[in-house]
C-alpha cells in the first residue's frame, strides 16, 4: 500500500511562486501587440538608471564618503552618480505620466500601481540622505533647512540631518534596501499581472474567457 | 445593471488579454536600456561633472565675519538664537515648535538631541581652555551671576553689537558699557574659533569617534554664514531653493510642489509652514498612491484620451480586422 | 571640479514668474520631461513580428 507524504512547506511555497510566477511570464519572449509605443521604455530606463546609481553608489561605499573630495577618479563617479540620479527621476515621473494616462491600475493591478508610486515617495528621502551625506556646503545648507520640516512632525527625534552617520547608514544600506525591495515587488506584480490592455472603445459587454497568453491558467486575484 | 457592476465587469475584462502578440526580448531591451543610461550618464559626466562647494567651518565663519560669529553667540549664551530657543528635539523653548491642528506631534516626541546653546556653543568650550586664567574667571564670573544681571549683561551688549566695529586682526570693539564679563568671554571664543579649535571642541565633546555634526551645524546656522551663501546660489526659501543644486546645475526638480506651499499664503506667512506644508504633501501623496480607489481621479485618463494616442496602432488594427 | 566641458559652477540663472522662481536649469530639465513625453507618446513605433497568436 503506497502513502503520500504531506506537502512540506517548501513544496508549497514553490507550487505557489511557481504558479504565480511560471518562467515564459517571469522571463517572456513575447510581449502583447498593443505596445507599439515608446512610451514603454521609460519604465526600463528608469531600473537602467537604479542600477548605474548603484553601481557608483557601490564604487563610492568602497572608497569611503571623502574620496570623491580628493581625487579625479572619486569625483568622476560621484558625478555618474549624481547624474543617474536626475536620469532616474526623469525617466520615473515620465513612467508615471504614461501610467497615469493609461490608467494601468485596471484589472486587478492596483497593487503594480501603488507599488510603483511608493517607490518614487521612498526615493525622496533616499536621495535626501544622500544629500546630507556629501560632506560639502551644500551638504550643511540642506541638513540645516530641511531639519526644520522633520522637526515640525516629529521625525526629528529619530532622524537627525545633520548626524552624518547616521545619514549616511540611512544613505548606502537602508534606503537603498527598501527602494530594490519595493523595485523587485513592483517588477514581479507586472510580470504576475502582464501590461495593461488598452481601453476598450466599444461598450461594456460580458467578461471573455481568457485566451493561450503565458500562464493563463491562473485565477484571477482581488484587487 | 447598477453603474458599479458595469464597471466591475469592464475592469475584470482587462485583466488578461486574449489577442495577438509579437515576439520580444526582455533582457536584450533591459541590455539596451542600460546601455542608453550609461551613454546619457556618461555624456552629461563628461559636460558638465558635479558641483562641490567646500564646506564653511567655525573657522572660516570667524574668520570672515567675526562681527556676526560674536553676535550669534551672545545669542547663544542668553538662548535667544534660534536653536538656542527652537523647543523639541533639542530643548524646552517654543521659538519653532509646529503643529497642525491638534496634532502636535514635534512636542509630544520631546528632546532626543539635547542642545543647550550657552552650555554647548560658549561655556563649555571655554571652560575647555584651562591654560586660560582670565577666561577662567569670566566665565565663573558669569556663572555665579543671577540671572537677570546675566540677562542684563547680553542684552547691553547685544545692543552694542549693532554699532559694533571690525578691528584688526578680526576682532570685535564695542562701545564702553555694563557688559560684565561678557565681551571678555566674546573675546576669547572669537581667537579660539579663529584658531580652528572651535570646530573640534564642538565634536569631541564626550567621545573620541564622532559622526555627529548637530552642534557644529546648528551653530554655524544661528549666524549668517550659510544663509549669506546659500543667497548667492539661490538655494534660500522663498527661491524656491529646495529644488535648486549650488551653482547652475540641475536640481531636484521632484520637489516642485513641496516647496510650493511654502511660496503662498496662508502658508508662507504661518509659523507652522513646515508643518502645514508635510501635512499637505502627506495628505496628497497618499492620495496619489490611492489614485486607483479614488472616483473621478481614476476616471480622468478615460474622459482626457491621450489613451487613444498611446494606442493609437492597436486601434487601427482593430477596427482594420473588424471591417 | 574635474573635466567638466561646459562649467556649471556659477550661480544660477533665474526665470522669474509672479511668484514662481526657477532656475533656468530647472526650467529646461522640466520643459524636456513634457516634451520626451510627447514625443514618446506620438512618435511612430516601428512594428515586427505581428500577428502571431
Amino acid at each position: 500500500m503506497s502513502t503520500v507524504d504531506p506537502p512540506t512547506w517548501t513544496g508549497k511555497l514553490r507550487e505557489r511562486l511557481v504558479a504565480a510566477l511560471p518562467p515564459e511570464k517571469l522571463l517572456p519572449d513575447r510581449q502583447p501587440s498593443y505596445m507599439a509605443s515608446w512610451i514603454y521604455v521609460f519604465g526600463v530606463l528608469t531600473l537602467g538608471s537604479l542600477v548605474l546609481i548603484i553601481g557608483s553608489g557601490t564604487i563610492l561605499a568602497l572608497k569611503g564618503p571623502g574620496w570623491w573630495h580628493v581625487t579625479g577618479i572619486g569625483h568622476f563617479f560621484n558625478s555618474v552618480h549624481l547624474w543617474a540620479v536626475e536620469l532616474f527621476f526623469f525617466f520615473m515621473v515620465i513612467h508615471l505620466w504614461g501610467k497615469y494616462w493609461m490608467a494601468a491600475w485596471r484589472g486587478g493591478r492596483a497593487r503594480v500601481w501603488m507599488t510603483g508610486v511608493v517607490t518614487f515617495l521612498v526615493a525622496i528621502p533616499c536621495a535626501l540622505t544622500g544629500y546630507v551625506s556629501q560632506q560639502n556646503f551644500d551638504a550643511q545648507w540642506i541638513s540645516t533647512q530641511a531639519k526644520d520640516a522633520m522637526n515640525s512632525m516629529g521625525i526629528g527625534s529619530f532622524f537627525n540631518l545633520m548626524n552624518f552617520g547616521q545619514m549616511y547608514s540611512y544613505h548606502v544600506f537602508l534606503l537603498p534596501l527598501a527602494v530594490v525591495g519595493l523595485v523587485t515587488a513592483h517588477v514581479l506584480l507586472v510580470r504576475r499581472h502582464g501590461i495593461v490592455p488598452p481601453f476598450r472603445l466599444d461598450a461594456v459587454g460580458p467578461v471573455k474567457p481568457s485566451g493561450d497568453q503565458p500562464g493563463a491558467g491562473d485565477q484571477p486575484e482581488p484587487t | 445593471m447598477s453603474r458599479r457592476e458595469t464597471r466591475r465587469i469592464e475592469d475584470e475584462s482587462y485583466r488578461t488579454w486574449d489577442g495577438g502578440y509579437r515576439r520580444y526580448d526582455i533582457l536584450k531591451e533591459a541590455t539596451i536600456a542600460l546601455g542608453v543610461v550609461t551613454a546619457l550618464v556618461l555624456v552629461l559626466t563628461i559636460l558638465f561633472s558635479t558641483p562641490d562647494l567646500a564646506p564653511s567651518t567655525v573657522k572660516s565663519w570667524s574668520r570672515s565675519d567675526p562681527l556676526d560669529f560674536v553676535a550669534t553667540s551672545a545669542t547663544e549664551l542668553d538662548h535667544s538664537s534660534f536653536s538656542g530657543s527652537y523647543g523639541q528635539p533639542y530643548n524646552t523653548g517654543t521659538g519653532a515648535v509646529q503643529h497642525v491642528w491638534f496634532i502636535h506631534l514635534q512636542q509630544w516626541l520631546g528632546i532626543s538631541t539635547p542642545i543647550n546653546s550657552a552650555q554647548d556653543f560658549v561655556l563649555t568650550p571655554l571652560r575647555s581652555l584651562t591654560q586660560q586664567p582670565a577666561v577662567q574667571q569670566a566665565v565663573s564670573t558669569y556663572e555665579a551671576a543671577s540671572t537677570s544681571t546675566r540677562s542684563g549683561w547680553t542684552s547691553a551688549y547685544e545692543k552694542a553689537l549693532t554699532k559694533a566695529t571690525v578691528t584688526t586682526p578680526g576682532g570685535v570693539s564695542v562701545k564702553p558699557g555694563n557688559y560684565g564679563p561678557v565681551p571678555e568671554m566674546m573675546g576669547a571664543l572669537l581667537t579660539f574659533a579663529q584658531s580652528g579649535g572651535l570646530d573640534g571642541a564642538l565634536l569631541a565633546s564626550k567621545q573620541f569617534y564622532q559622526t555627529d555634526y548637530t552642534k557644529p551645524l546648528l551653530f554655524m546656522a544661528d549666524g549668517g554664514v550659510l544663509a549669506n551663501r546659500a543667497t548667492t546660489q539661490n538655494l534660500t526659501g522663498s527661491q524656491w531653493g529646495m529644488m535648486n543644486e549650488t551653482g547652475s546645475f540641475p536640481g531636484q526638480v521632484w520637489l516642485w510642489l513641496y516647496t510650493f506651499w511654502y511660496q503662498i499664503k496662508p502658508f508662507s506667512t504661518s509659523s507652522n509652514v513646515d508643518a502645514l506644508a508635510m501635512a499637505i504633501m502627506i495628505v496628497l501623496s497618499t492620495a496619489l498612491v490611492l489614485i486607483p480607489f479614488i472616483p473621478g481621479l481614476r476616471d480622468i485618463p478615460r474622459r482626457i484620451p491621450i489613451y487613444k494616442l498611446i494606442w493609437r496602432d492597436h486601434y487601427r488594427t482593430q477596427s482594420t480586422n473588424d471591417v | 571640479m574635474v573635466g567638466a566641458i561646459f562649467n556649471l559652477n556659477h550661480p544660477a540663472h533665474m526665470v522669474h514668474w509672479h511668484f514662481i522662481d526657477l532656475s533656468v536649469s530647472n526650467v529646461i530639465v522640466i520643459v524636456l520631461m513634457l516634451v520626451v513625453f510627447a514625443v514618446a507618446i506620438l512618435a511612430p513605433f516601428p512594428r515586427h513580428g505581428e500577428g502571431e497568436r
